[in-house]
């Protein structure tokens, strides 16, 4: 009996956390509806730089240039769109979260609506460089799950580094630090997305799945341990 | 004797120089006399990632103890490894020229996964300058430097591995050294030479140590902390 009532216990306390981190998640779509400036400001970002692109290269594309242009324009836009994710929390505020909830579902909260911003964000370069360029990855389905497997991977690396450097008043820290820690994951999915286009052998996107997966699972277990630390203070 | 390993680093090297340029070596298509360079490239990694290794030890214990002195401890051993690794770069670059044909390589994945490395460190560097609160400093820089040994390990032994496109010996279908060409000759300099290398960078952190703890007496700041 004790063994049934210790798994009812920790079955409602998982439930518990998972309402937790949903009314988190919430409430940082209404904080950023709220703004509706900043957010604004990030997709005028996006496309600027996409017309940029298409202006700079005169509508002249392979589809290799595509992807890396792509995917270095979706890095930039994410660094810009993360960044501010801790700074909100600086200030009285942060006293009245830590009170509420663990660490854990803070960074797992910030790590899911980080995550669904760059998603929207990639959707959004992809629509407009397919506008532009005219150029199409073959296999839609696949690029789309590059699409949402990169989004996860850069928000689960890039919410840990700008919780660090949320508290310091070094601006570009937060590329410093990303860049060449995501490079792994950067290469992986760049390769991924040429295979999404055209792939020889069906084993060579299992594997190139299988590593990107990987690769997110140890950054998210990561942001998880590490992140108590930091939100100590 | 407490200071017998400095001796012996010390007599190990002068045997990796005196015999690492005179001694026999085998005979080796393309290579040729650039071989000698294998006591000194390759050791340079070993020392760089034992130092790595180490200075992500001593930030876990900072983590979990909150002593300053792990923090002192694991920032020496993270600069000594990034020293023997810009060392571990350049000889590596000499040897590319003699025998691939140019300093830099794009084919070559851990040519480039070594370089955003050193990055990632380098960015370790600039994260504790930003930082006023030695506490703050550390604690972040902690939590950092275990990030940043796992994505190196991920650069250097994963990526080259699933990309398979290494012109190093046993990667991307290439013999390894062991397979052939590292003969009794080689080994008889080469192992004395990790060696040698391993305790000079052990000896370079620990003076970087000691530099940084006269500074903070000297300071009056707190060590026990």
């Amino acid at each position: 009996m004790q063994i049934v009532s210790k798994i009812t216990y920790f079955c409602n306390y998982t439930i518990f956390v998972l309402k937790n981190i949903f009314q988190l998640v919430k409430r940082e779509i209404k904080l950023e509806w709220r703004q509706k400036t900043a957010l604004g400001s990030i997709f005028i970002y996006v496309i600027g730089t996409c017309f940029l692109i298409y202006l700079t290269l005169q509508g002249l594309i392979t589809i290799p240039v595509w992807i890396a242009l792509f995917w270095v324009l979706a890095l930039f836009t994410t660094v810009n769109a993360v960044s501010k994710s801790f700074v909100k929390d600086a200030n009285e505020q942060f006293y009245y979260l830590r009170f509420l909830v663990s660490p854990v579902e803070i960074i797992l909260s910030k790590i899911i609506y980080n995550a669904l911003l760059i998603t929207l964000l990639a959707l959004v370069i992809y629509a407009f460089m397919f506008l532009f360029f005219n150029e199409k990855i073959e296999n839609d389905g696949l690029f789309l799950c590059t699409i949402i497997l990169g989004s996860v991977g850069f928000s689960n690396l890039f919410t840990l580094l700008s919780s660090i450097t949320a508290r310091t008043q070094n601006f570009v820290l937060l590329a410093i630090l990303g860049f060449p820690i995501i490079l792994p994951l950067l290469l992986l999915i760049v390769k991924m997305s040429a295979l999404s286009n055209f792939a020889i052998q069906q084993k060579d996107i299992y594997m190139h799945l299988g590593a990107i997966s990987l690769l997110n699972l140890i950054t998210i277990i990561l942001s998880i341990v590490l992140f108590p630390y930091i939100w100590k203070d | 004797m407490k200071n017998w390993w400095k001796i012996l680093c010390i007599l190990l090297l002068f045997y990796t120089i005196i015999f690492g340029f005179l001694g026999p070596i085998p005979e080796l298509n393309i290579l040729e006399e650039s071989i000698r360079n294998l006591y000194f490239h390759v050791p340079m990694w070993f020392a760089m990632m034992l130092m790595m290794f180490v200075s992500l030890v001593y930030s876990i214990l900072y983590l979990n103890k909150s002593k300053i002195d792990f923090d002192i401890k694991a920032n020496a051993f993270a600069k000594a490894g990034f020293l023997f690794g810009m060392l571990g770069i350049i000889t590596g670059s000499i040897w590319a020229r003699s025998t691939w044909g140019a300093w830099w390589v794009f084919q070559e994945v851990k040519l480039n996964g070594a370089a955003a490395g050193l990055l990632v460190y380098a960015a370790y560097f600039i994260l504790r300058g930003s930082f006023d609160d030695e506490e703050k400093k550390a604690r972040f820089a902690a939590v950092y430097s275990i990030f940043a040994f796992c994505m190196f390990m991920v650069l250097i032994n994963v990526i080259p591995r699933i990309s398979n496109s290494s012109l190093h010996p046993g990667n991307g279908g290439n013999p390894g050294f062991n397979s052939y060409d590292l003969d009794n000759d080689l080994r008889l300099v080469f192992y004395p030479a990790v060696l040698g290398w391993v305790l000079l960078s052990t000896w370079i952190a620990t003076l970087l140590i000691r530099i940084e703890k006269i500074f903070r007496k000297k300071h009056g700041l707190d060590l026990t902390k």
